[in-house]
């Protein structure tokens, strides 16, 4: 998807990341609507390197540090503290697959009204006798089996989050077709199901 | 965020946790879920086939404390109602009950389902 550029207020450079120029060194207003992929200065799309994003956060977090403007004018000071904040909710998003896909879904889907309750055939009876398991398993302790249940539902948690990508380059291929974007909606409901149950259990030692 | 003392009361002490037989002809199960926060919410009606009352209702919810109190609540209110009677109970009625705030209304919604749920399982089960 392409990346619409922006210029810098100040010196009209093309912009890496909406909220700063690393050209001139000057803060940018933004708007309330800035989307966290602008913020980070990437393309809208699930495929960001994990690094690059670490790298490009630091980079802006430094830049951008309140500590920097303590005797910059009002506005200014004002203006590092929102883009600082803006920027780890941002990070904080993008960071993890899940909440990354879940933040690209919503983006995408202005257009498609998602039924966003949906889940597998069969999943909730099968997460209710799971939760009712593992009442079981917590009263007995029985670490062995403890820690059985919670690889088997890391391994289905790894399973949803590997298909994110091939999900989200299909819809590009395919921007038409109303199943695709469903279908990750109904991933990513299914995946808040294994992350409850694996809140529940506690970590071993 | 503090819960009212009637969610804090139904969360300690909820009424009528357990199951009822599945199979039984004159039980309906409702199982119904809040993907947005992973909450999973299972609740029963026994009914009498003579008279068409809720004699007995159980539940068992996995969720917060609101969505404990909703289906507690829930169940003690079908109790007693005809079918006919249980199916117009309204979820805002569950939120004016525990004073639910505005983030925990998705909890009521989701035990007016369930008592639906149920009641359409009994009544499907149950076609004459």
């Amino acid at each position: 998807m392409a990346l619409e550029q922006s210029a810098c207020q100040k010196c009209e450079s093309v912009l890496v990341s909406r909220l700063f120029c690393f050209s001139c060194n000057a803060l940018q207003t933004f708007p309330n609507e800035v989307d966290f992929f602008e913020v980070l200065g990437f393309p809208i799309s699930f495929e960001i390197k994990s690094a690059e994003l670490e790298e490009r956060y630091q980079q802006l977090s430094l830049e951008l540090h309140p500590d920097f403007y303590g005797s910059a004018p009002e506005a200014e000071k004002r203006l590092s503290e929102s883009a600082t904040a803006i920027l780890n909710t941002a990070f904080n998003t993008l960071r993890e697959p899940t909440s990354r896909a879940d933040y690209l879904l919503h983006l995408l889907c202005k257009k498609q009204k998602l039924d966003e309750r949906s889940l597998p055939d069969g999943f909730l009876g099968e997460m209710f006798f799971l939760q009712e398991s593992l009442d079981e398993l917590l009263e007995s302790g029985n670490e062995a089996e403890l820690s059985g249940m919670r690889e088997d539902l890391n391994g289905r948690q790894k399973n949803i989050e590997a298909d994110y990508s091939p999900l989200f380059k299909k819809f590009e291929d395919n921007p038409e077709d109303p199943e695709i974007l469903q279908q990750l909606q109904t991933h990513l409901n299914a995946e808040r199901y294994l992350r409850r149950l694996l809140d529940r259990i506690p970590a071993i030692d | 965020m503090a819960y009212s003392e009637k969610v804090i009361d139904h969360y300690n002490e909820p009424r009528n946790v357990g199951s009822l037989d599945k199979s039984d002809m004159n039980v309906g199960t409702g199982l119904v879920g809040a993907p947005e926060c992973g909450d999973v919410m299972k609740l029963q009606i026994q009914v009498d086939p003579l008279t068409k009352e809720i004699v007995d209702a159980k539940f068992k919810t996995f969720g917060c404390g609101s969505a404990i109190a909703s289906s507690s609540l829930a169940t003690e209110w079908v109790k007693g109602k005809s079918i006919d009677e249980a199916m117009t109970i309204q979820n805002v009625e569950i939120v004016e009950e525990l004073s639910l705030p505005p983030v925990k209304i998705h909890c009521s919604v989701l035990a007016e389902d369930a008592i639906k749920a149920a009641i359409s399982d009994y009544k499907s089960r149950n076609k004459d």
